[in-house]
């Protein structure tokens, strides 16, 4: 029994993961391949919805410290969205806000891509 | 009846695998919340065991399921809650490691370092003592104040 999944869906040209569950060092090698397969297959805009992920430990804040100077050389973005506040308090202690564009909202993210 | 006398200091055996983290986390947040905490706090202490055990975990003992750990937690007073994490792995002082520095790991693909960041950030008071001829165990000891 998997206490983390992830779902994806192409919207035009980003790849959206949705997250659910508990991200942490036993669960974060699955989303770092998952991230490495999309960005190999020559995606490059990548948003990532947190709406249902309950938990986060610095483990999964790692991942998108491994792909986002790669993505973002090649005129992508890694986005991150719609996280609980639980979740949020994480990437705040590390100064992630300041590295990355957090929105409230995927449309938001979505639109910055089209923008 | 004052907490110290209701809460005792209970242990959790643990093994080098990070399937065990689910657990150390409940384990953490059940006798957190029963001292006392927000809930805002219970979630900042399991986060901080997490990443101490992530850490020992995959350095320390190198995924090594048949080596075990201890994370034991007990009051000190009414007020306090102190969590130590007890190994046998090569001794190593989380406090050293530096403050990472954001733009400078993302350069370097860099995906570790944080979590001792958060254990300081999130925790009120963090030691080590690492084993030696009268504690035959390295020793990470947590301190979280209910105020």
């Amino acid at each position: 029994m998997s206490k983390f999944s992830i779902e994806q869906k192409t919207n035009g040209s980003t790849e959206v993961f949705y997250l659910k569950g508990f991200l942490d060092a036993h669960t974060a090698p699955e989303l770092e391949s998952a991230i490495a397969t999309a960005i190999e297959a020559g995606q490059h805009r990548l948003v990532v919805n947190f709406n249902d992920l309950e938990y986060i430990s610095s483990a999964g804040l790692g991942v998108f410290m491994v792909f986002i100077e790669e993505v973002r050389a090649t005129g992508g973005d890694i986005k991150l969205t719609a996280m609980k506040q639980k979740v949020f308090t994480v990437f705040d202690l590390l100064g992630f806000p300041m590295l990355f564009d957090i929105t409230e909202k995927e449309e938001e993210a979505l639109a910055k891509f089209s923008a | 009846m004052s907490k110290t006398d209701s809460f005792t200091q209970e242990r959790l055996t643990a093994s080098g695998d990070t399937t065990e983290l689910e657990r150390i986390r409940q384990f953490v947040q059940d006798k957190a919340r029963e001292f006392g905490f927000s809930e805002q706090n219970i979630h900042k202490i399991a986060l901080a065991v997490d990443e101490a055990c992530s850490n020992l975990i995959r350095h320390a003992y190198q995924l090594d399921d048949s080596k075990e750990f201890f994370v034991d937690i007990s009051p000190d007073n009414d007020d306090t809650l102190v969590i130590e994490i007890l190994d046998n792995g090569t001794a190593f002082d989380p406090l050293t490691v530096p403050v990472p520095d954001l733009n400078q790991y993302a350069a370097q693909h860099r995906k570790g370092g944080f979590g001792v960041h958060i254990i300081r950030m999130v925790m009120d008071a963090v030691e080590y003592f690492p084993a030696d001829p009268s504690h035959q165990m390295n020793r990470l000891k947590l301190v979280k104040r209910l105020l």
